[in-house]
């Protein structure tokens, strides 16, 4: 599904490698879940795998085509595959909640026809479907800029879903949430991929997120993978080649170890 | 005094740190208002008694203007609608001449440098050559009327309009961008589903402004022979019809407050501008 080979990155004006060399397999209907501490690489490894992120070098297939070297027209074909859910959920605020699911069809529609605002019946019936599916569609109308966190992160799960995607990318999607609506979007947004056997690769700060969400877990740390592994092989070890030092470990959930 | 620089380092720094730094930095920056608005006053030949010994003269032109003569009327109200159908269709024609050349001038959609610049360009010499100095060449290029002021205001709302609309392009979420960009769309779908819709407000109400802000524009491009109401105002001054004069003026004054209270009900009600969270 996802194939990337030696990947590399760095930023402008920095004098150290966001990635170093990565290479990873992600297979069809897995649950990956990446986790990390700030600046470890997370974030810039999604953007990079649906080019977001120009890399430096590396190579990145998704379903065996390059987005890497490829025209920018092939790399917004293959993106249309791969849906992306953000941290800070990045929508348009002041339009209304199906104004923004729609925007996930927009690969479906013509430069013409989208420059004149006009999707389709079926672009409308998907939309509507997907707000049902996350249990918004009584907010359709209503205008992004009103609702609380857990329902914009709804709205942009909805949206990922109008792309009718293989894979989605979800970069911290529950961080700037709270507690208990952090274990029901994640919930939902892993029921959902299950049911409709999405690839998911998921960025997370908790580890007993990742434990619960993941059936493999990568461990990220100064932009390298240092564990790569089903979440029962997990050792104390691991965890401390992850995060360091033992006793921040409760910054990240440790409880259950 | 004077300070060898070579001889004595730590009595130059210890200078710097008390004019510069330490306590007097207020003073002296205080006494360089003052130079700066001594040397600004005397070339602009600043003359508070030439202007009280003038109060006379504007007491007599004042009085020599009631009451209002308002037989003309109908030809002045007449002209005000001039006026503000040029404002109308100068802000428009410039507003929709500038929307798609901002997306050019916007730094975080054209890469192209020598683009980027161009139209820069092109924006800041239209916007730099006032509305009058406009209206001079186009009645000289067309002739007389309306037609040359809309042309004058068109030309300077183009470049004010872009110059505006380029920098709200640039202020647009990066982020919101990336998450249109990331459903497959391509770039013509990502500008107008993703950047419009977070600068579409600033944009209405730049143009809302400009609407205004020609309307005043338009009442003085009469005076170099462009049309609308000004043109009725040079005449009746330089005939010395003062009372005429005040007609026009309350004409003016009632015009621009309409525009104002429209403007503000647009962007209340229409618009509907928040405030940023």
């Amino acid at each position: 599904m996802i194939k990337i080979k030696n990947l590399s990155h760095m930023y402008k004006n920095r004098s150290e490698e966001a990635l170093r060399n990565i290479s990873l397999h992600v297979k069809k209907g897995e649950s990956v879940v990446i986790i990390g501490s700030s600046g470890s690489g997370k974030s810039t490894l999604l953007k990079c795998i649906n080019r977001l992120i120009e890399p430096r070098t590396g190579k990145i297939f998704i379903e065996g085509e390059d987005i890497v070297n490829c025209h920018e027209k092939k790399a917004e074909k293959i993106r249309g595959k791969v849906s992306m859910i953000f941290q800070n959920f990045n929508l348009i605020e002041r339009n209304t909640v199906i104004d923004n699911v729609l925007n996930g069809r927009l690969k479906y529609m013509s430069t013409v026809r989208t420059i004149l605002g006009r999707f389709s019946r079926e672009d409308y019936r998907v939309a509507r479907e997907n707000l049902k599916r996350v249990g918004l569609e009584e907010n359709a109308e209503d205008r992004v800029s009103s609702l609380s966190g857990g329902q914009k992160q709804r709205v942009a799960i909805a949206r990922a879903l109008s792309q009718r995607p293989d894979i989605i990318l979800a970069d911290e999607p529950v961080s700037n949430l709270d507690p208990k609506l952090m274990k029901e979007v994640m919930d939902l947004l892993k029921k959902i991929c299950d049911e409709k056997g999405i690839t998911l690769v998921t960025s997370l700060h908790f580890l007993d997120f990742a434990k619960r969400y993941g059936s493999r877990i990568i461990g990220m740390k100064n932009g390298t993978i240092v564990f790569d592994g089903k979440p029962v092989d997990l050792t104390e070890k691991d965890i401390v080649d992850i995060y360091g030092k033992t006793e921040d470990w409760y910054l990240y959930g440790k409880t259950g170890f | 005094m004077k300070i060898k620089k070579s001889d004595n380092p730590d009595f130059v720094a210890k200078l710097k740190r008390m004019f510069v730094e330490g306590k007097y930095k207020k003073l002296m920056i205080g006494i360089l208002i003052v130079i700066i608005y001594y040397w600004a006053l005397s070339g602009a030949k600043f003359s508070p008694s030439d202007f009280v010994k003038g109060f006379p003269f504007m007491a007599d032109f004042v009085k020599r203007m009631f009451p209002p003569d308002i037989s003309n009327l109908g030809k002045f109200l007449l002209k005000a609608v001039e006026t503000l159908q040029m404002a109308i269709v100068g802000s428009t024609l410039g507003a929709l001449i500038a929307f798609p050349l901002s997306f050019l001038a916007a730094r975080n959609i054209m890469h192209n440098k020598l683009i980027y610049h161009g139209v820069r360009t092109i924006f800041d010499t239209c916007r730099g050559i006032n509305e009058i100095v406009w209206g001079l060449i186009f009645v000289s290029m067309v002739g007389l009327g309306p037609f040359p002021g809309v042309l004058a205001l068109t030309a300077h709302v183009t470049g004010a309009l872009g110059r505006y609309f380029s920098e709200a392009i640039e202020t647009a979420d990066p982020e919101v961008i990336k998450a249109i960009v990331s459903t497959g769309a391509n770039k013509i779908q990502v500008i107008t589903r993703g950047i419009f819709p977070q600068v579409k407000p600033l944009f209405l109400n730049y143009v809302l402004y400009y609407l205004e802000n020609n309307f005043r524009a338009a009442t003085v491009l009469g005076l170099v022979g462009a049309g609308g109401i000004g043109m009725e105002l040079i005449t009746s001054m330089r005939l010395f019809r003062n009372r005429e004069v005040l007609t026009i003026l309350i004409i003016m004054v009632l015009m621009v407050t309409l525009i104002d209270r429209f403007s503000a009900y647009i962007r209340k009600n229409v618009v509907r501008i928040e405030s940023p969270k």
